[in-house]
């Protein structure tokens, strides 16, 4: 689920109250057709393979994450010239090296020595400028130019034409995104369309540090992520976390409304105006609500949720704003990383004291999800199932799994026209 | 006379509880949670709950980086009982299920550690 802070948000209210308008507007059989046939991507039921089976997966690197953008960092984990970061990208068998660089520019390469293949970089970042191999001592600049190699005079190549190998960087809302394609089909902004400048308002994009926390996983990366975009389980996991995002008016909590963007989608979470919170929970929310405040975060955006396709999403709510990103390890496998974004360093306690409360909020949810989450990929893995099923309320699920897919598909097709290989 | 006191003064109910709950660091606090028992969280909840706001008013008043060693040690207990009061007023006795799961979920930066390095 997507936590939320219910009873300090009320913007939930007025648009739950459009959408019953809307509703109630329609005729049985158009509220009908709605039902059955959520943004036109049908009813039917969804094959179960591509949640388990390895040779789904293979499709999956080539067709999405060898080719797609994916977020990789935030731009505050490369604060001035010199800083770097390395990070895995597990699924596509890469490890990435970000550098900024001393001309203020940030690039990224694959973490290889180009010699003979050596992992490069071992941290997983720091600040520094120049990287030497620990095999046979090449050494490269943040800009990926090979400085200098022992004895160099004995090889059969140019130095220029010994650089990293570059990897496709691009930053939006200060979050870093790469794409492993060498060329990539359509730069980030083209890939990320109107969601791009919505993200831009959100306090990530102001952010200069965040909170983390992480967690490894047995079950796919979808079907991890589809966790955390269906509301329909929310009463029965998170009976006690999730009180304020469900009332008699909406007893499963579901959203407002949803929007799908090309691969992306959107929906806007719903709470229940009404739920008072705990005492002590709202001390600690009051707390958290004086600091957006000062922050002058925008509220208009605090209940949207973007889910940016393939394996990430965010909160736009001030009181809240985290994202979260499934990367895939292996069929059955994933790791989930959870950041809250902060502007400004801690200054003052309260300060302090609300940012660890709304960090462990978020953290108690996500902890619950866990053991159902594998509980379903134990259940799946064993092949009992061709299909599951899915309501109008889990089309976000339908859709990842339909946009997925579709690339899959289309892969498939080019490789086949291509004789076998790309 | 203060010497003999871990905490600022106007906090003496929670003397007891600084070598269990004073904890300098998010992850730490957070296992430390759950490694306690029911009867302590709740002890410590108790006592230190409507103390939480007369504590960040007196902690508010300086930049955290000025904190004197007992406020710090205030600080940490008022951190601790973040973590606490989750699983003592949102949890109740739901806590001991929840905590498996959040065995595998780890904190791996907080801004209440200070700057990232
Ligand atoms: S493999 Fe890197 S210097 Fe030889
Ligand atoms: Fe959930």
């Amino acid at each position: 689920m997507c936590c939320n802070l219910a009873g300090i948000e009320r913007t939930g209210l007025k648009y739950f109250l459009e959408e019953l308008l809307v509703t109630a507007k329609q005729s049985p059989q158009e509220q009908a057709a709605r039902a059955a046939d959520t943004a036109g991507l049908g009813t039917g039921p969804i094959p179960a393979g591509p949640y388990y089976r390895a040779d789904y997966f293979e499709l999956e690197r080539e067709a999405v994450f060898r080719r797609t953008w994916l977020q990789i960092g935030h731009i505050s984990e490369l604060p001035a010239p010199g800083s770097f970061i390395v990070r895995p990208v597990e699924i596509a068998d890469a490890s990435i090296l970000i550098t900024h660089g001393r001309d203020g520019q940030v690039r990224a390469f694959h973490n290889v020595c180009t010699h003979r293949g050596t992992q490069l970089v071992a941290e997983a970042g720091g600040t520094r400028s120049r990287f030497s191999c620990p095999y046979h001592m090449w050494t490269f600049s943040d800009d990926g130019a090979l400085r200098s190699a022992p004895d160099f005079e004995r090889f059969y190549v140019d130095k220029s034409q010994c650089s990293l190998r570059k990897v496709a960087v691009e930053v939006c809302a200060g979050l870093v995104f790469i794409n492993l394609d060498p060329e990539p089909e359509q730069g980030l902004r083209d890939f990320l369309g109107p969601i791009a400048q919505q993200l831009e308002q959100l306090p990530v994009a102001s952010a200069t540090t965040f909170s983390e926390y992480t967690y490894e996983i047995d079950a796919n990366w979808k079907l991890t992520y589809d966790n955390f975009q269906e509301n329909y389980h929310l009463r029965f996991i998170h009976p006690r976390s999730g009180e304020a995002a469900v009332g008699p008016q909406n007893p499963f909590g579901y959203p407002a409304k949803f929007g799908f963007q090309g691969p992306h989608r959107t929906q806007t979470i719903w709470s229940n105006p009404d739920a008072a919170p705990k005492p002590f929970q709202g001390f600690a929310f009051g707390k958290a609500f004086e600091a957006a405040m000062a922050d002058g975060c925008n509220m208009t955006l605090a209940k949207d949720y973007y889910a940016i396709f393939p394996n990430f999403f965010m909160l736009g709510s001030p009181l809240n704003p985290f994202s979260h990103c499934v990367m895939p390890i292996a069929p059955g496998r994933s790791r989930g990383v959870i950041r809250l974004y902060w502007i400004g360093e801690d200054e003052r306690a309260s300060q302090r004291f609300a940012r660890e409360y709304q960090m462990a909020t978020a953290r108690d949810i996500h902890a619950e999800d866990r053991a159902v989450i594998e509980a379903g990929q134990r259940g799946l893995q064993s092949g009992a199932l061709s299909h599951i099923h899915l309501q109008e309320q889990e089309v976000l699920c339908r859709h990842l799994y339909h946009s997925v897919n579709d690339q899959v598909e289309a892969y498939k097709a080019r490789l086949q026209s291509a004789g076998g290989t790309l | 006379m203060t010497g003999q006191y871990a905490l600022p003064e106007g906090f003496r109910e929670l003397e007891q509880f600084v070598p269990t709950w004073v904890v300098s660091r998010s992850c730490d606090r957070a296992t430390r949670r759950l490694d306690s028992s029911e009867e302590e969280r709740v002890a410590f909840f108790n006592a230190a709950r409507d103390l939480a706001a007369p504590a960040l008013e007196l902690l508010d008043k300086k930049p955290l980086s000025q904190l004197d060693e007992r406020e710090q040690r205030l600080m940490d207990l008022m951190l601790s009982l973040v973590h606490v009061a989750l699983a003592v007023e949102i949890q109740g006795d739901d806590e001991p299920r929840h905590a498996r799961g959040a065995r595998h979920v780890i904190i791996t930066r907080a801004s209440s550690d200070g700057p990232a390095s």
